[in-house]
């Protein structure tokens, strides 16, 4: 399992794949930064990094799919799939070692723009356990996004279509809480409720305002790791269907 | 040893293998042989773990692949028909990666890599990128990469496949060359791959299995009719009614003009010392005989005969008739048994024709 892993990691860097999303995630984490220093004299705004990491998940969230949509759809295209599937390794350890190797990327990724907040360091002052909660958060979110982009890509044999379904399921996975406030939904009480329980960004923004809570953190692993299992039904269940 | 008891697979209402059951033992090189989408693949993903199959078991060294998948996958070295290759890895980093997958001891890896490597002749391409290997290269990847492990059991799908001839015969020779410690099934649909490797052939079509057994039964069980090809000099009326008159020639299948005064003439025949009788006596006619020979029915035919979809049944039936006919002939005198059962062949020969 050990060994899917390590490919799963190097595979990224050896393609240029993994350094054009993190190009455009530095650039797209660079420019709010810039933004919302050069807001910092309003007396309105006031310039955080909970506000950063809250802009950039909304662009961010949409290169997510991009990381996650060979995963398992390159694999069926490639027939590469057979390798794993005639090896003494189970599909649970598959979807694993896949699962952390995207992780460990987006881990990466998350570290380069540490960059940021080392600058306002030397040149301000950041409340570093606000910072932290704000990554925690970030990583946390970001791990249910894989989850899901994931699953979509075990769905097809085309990555194509695996990331645009993946963006549109991060679509529902951004606009869910907009939704369930709604006028509809809201006349709806029972809906709305049940909605509000699957609603990311509600918890996302306690983190990233430097709010650490138990429940949050066990809500954002306990639906990556449910993903993770359909994940796991999905690609057993196509097995049965291979050519 | 493995063992593989009615196995089956359907996708949705579509049958693609139906109650497929042989066995190999170990040592063994099996041929498994049919037209292109007769169901090998899917024989041997399901014989591999890759595929599930819709009933039936496969056994390997008696663990069954449904129950104790891991014990034979680890068992099992699998070259699909497309090689698994990673096209944006290296070679020797692919193949350490899948000595990984595979549970090699990290420290016996560096070896494991360097032998397949060697065996397969990619030693000199070990630090090229896959995706810029020809596919002859790649193909030979993923043969390394089933040695990978040490497998006892070696499976083949196409091996061959989209390799140029010198290629082809170094697989070949690699795998007479295993089957000293593995054990082999191979797919393909070339023959001569068939004849010059393996001992014995299992030959599928629409995903049922139409013969097994060994190359030289299989010619002369279905193989059937012995023919002679003469090439003779001499008026063609006369040559023609010496052939007929000949005891032992049941007729001729053909005669092609070759030049001015000279045919060749494709003849039925029952008997071993037809030739001897037909020679002396166009000689004393002054027929000139420029060329003689037998005419074998190759595993070809065989392979035709069984696969071609209008003729397939009749002919399993055939084969069951005379494996019947054998049987209850071989109380009789031996001498009796052989010409009943080729003239059997004949007859069926002519409906063909």
């Amino acid at each position: 399992m050990f060994s899917l892993y390590k490919k799963e990691v190097q595979s990224y860097f050896l393609s240029p794949f993994a350094y054009v999303i993190s190009g455009l995630f530095l650039l797209v984490f660079s420019l709010s930064f810039v933004y919302e220093i050069s807001q910092a004299n309003s007396s309105v705004i006031r310039f955080s990094f909970s506000n950063i990491f809250y802009n950039n998940f909304f662009y961010f969230i949409f290169m997510i799919p991009l990381l996650t949509m060979r995963t398992f759809a390159e694999e069926r295209k490639a027939h590469t799939e057979t390798l794993w599937l005639s090896a003494p390794i189970t599909i649970p350890q598959v979807v694993f070692a896949k699962f952390l190797g995207v992780a460990t990327v987006y881990l990466m990724m998350m570290l380069l723009s540490l960059f940021f907040p080392l600058v306002a360091l030397i040149k301000g002052s950041v409340i570093v356990s606000s910072l932290i909660c704000g990554y925690l958060g970030f990583f946390l979110w970001g791990l249910v996004c894989i989850a899901i982009g994931m699953m979509m890509s075990a769905l097809t044999d085309n990555p194509i279509i695996a990331a645009v379904l993946g963006e549109a399921a991060m679509i529902l996975v951004l606009f869910l809480d907009n939704f369930t406030n709604t006028g509809l939904v809201k006349s709806i009480p029972f809906l709305a409720k049940i909605l509000t329980w699957f609603s990311t960004e509600a918890r996302f923004s306690g983190f990233s305002q430097g709010l650490f809570s138990i429940a949050d953190l066990v809500f954002f692993l306990s639906i990556t790791l449910v993903v993770l299992v359909w994940t796991i039904i999905i690609v057993e269940k196509r097995r049965w269907s291979r050519g | 040893m493995v063992e593989i008891k009615n196995l089956t697979k359907f996708y949705g209402s579509q049958p693609a293998v139906q109650d497929l059951s042989f066995t190999v033992g170990d040592h063994e090189v099996l041929g498994f042989l049919g037209p292109n989408g007769a169901g090998k693949s899917t024989t041997m993903n399901m014989i591999t773990g890759c595929l599930p199959s819709t009933s039936g078991t496969v056994l390997v060294d008696g663990y069954d692949i449904a129950k104790d998948p891991m014990e034979v996958k680890r068992r099992i070295g699998y070259l699909p028909e497309l090689p698994p290759v990673y096209p944006e890895m290296r070679v020797r980093d692919y193949l350490t990666f899948a000595a990984g997958l595979k549970q090699v001891p990290r420290a016996e890896r560096d070896k494991q890599v360097a032998n397949a490597m060697e065996r397969l002749h990619i030693t000199d391409v070990q630090k090229r990128i896959i995706g810029n290997l020809s596919k002859g290269y790649r193909q030979r990847v993923g043969f390394a990469q089933a040695l990978l492990g040490k497998p006892k059991f070696l499976i083949l799908d196409e091996p061959t496949v989209g390799l140029d001839p010198a290629q082809v015969m170094e697989v070949r020779r690699l795998i007479q060359d295993l089957a000293q410690d593995h054990t082999i099934i191979f797919s393909t649909h070339i023959l001569a791959e068939v004849t010059a490797v393996c001992e014995r052939v299992v030959i599928i079509s629409k995903g049922k299995i139409r013969a097994e057994d060994s190359i030289a039964n299989l010619e002369q069980k279905f193989g059937g009719k012995k023919q002679l090809r003469m090439k003779i000099e001499g008026e063609i009326t006369t040559v023609t009614n010496i052939i007929n008159s000949t005891e032992g020639v049941t007729g001729i299948d053909e005669a092609e003009y070759e030049s001015a005064g000279v045919n060749v003439f494709t003849i039925n025949v029952t008997g071993d010392d037809v030739r001897k009788q037909l020679i002396t006596r166009l000689l004393a006619e002054n027929c000139m005989v420029l060329e003689v020979s037998d005419v074998h029915a190759s595993l070809e035919e065989v392979f035709v005969r069984l696969t071609s979809p209008s003729r397939a049944d009749a002919m399993a039936d055939l084969g069951k008739e005379l494996d019947a006919k054998r049987e209850a002939e071989q109380s009789a005198a031996n001498a009796e048994a052989e010409p009943e059962g080729s003239t059997e062949a004949d007859a069926d020969g002519k409906e063909d024709a």
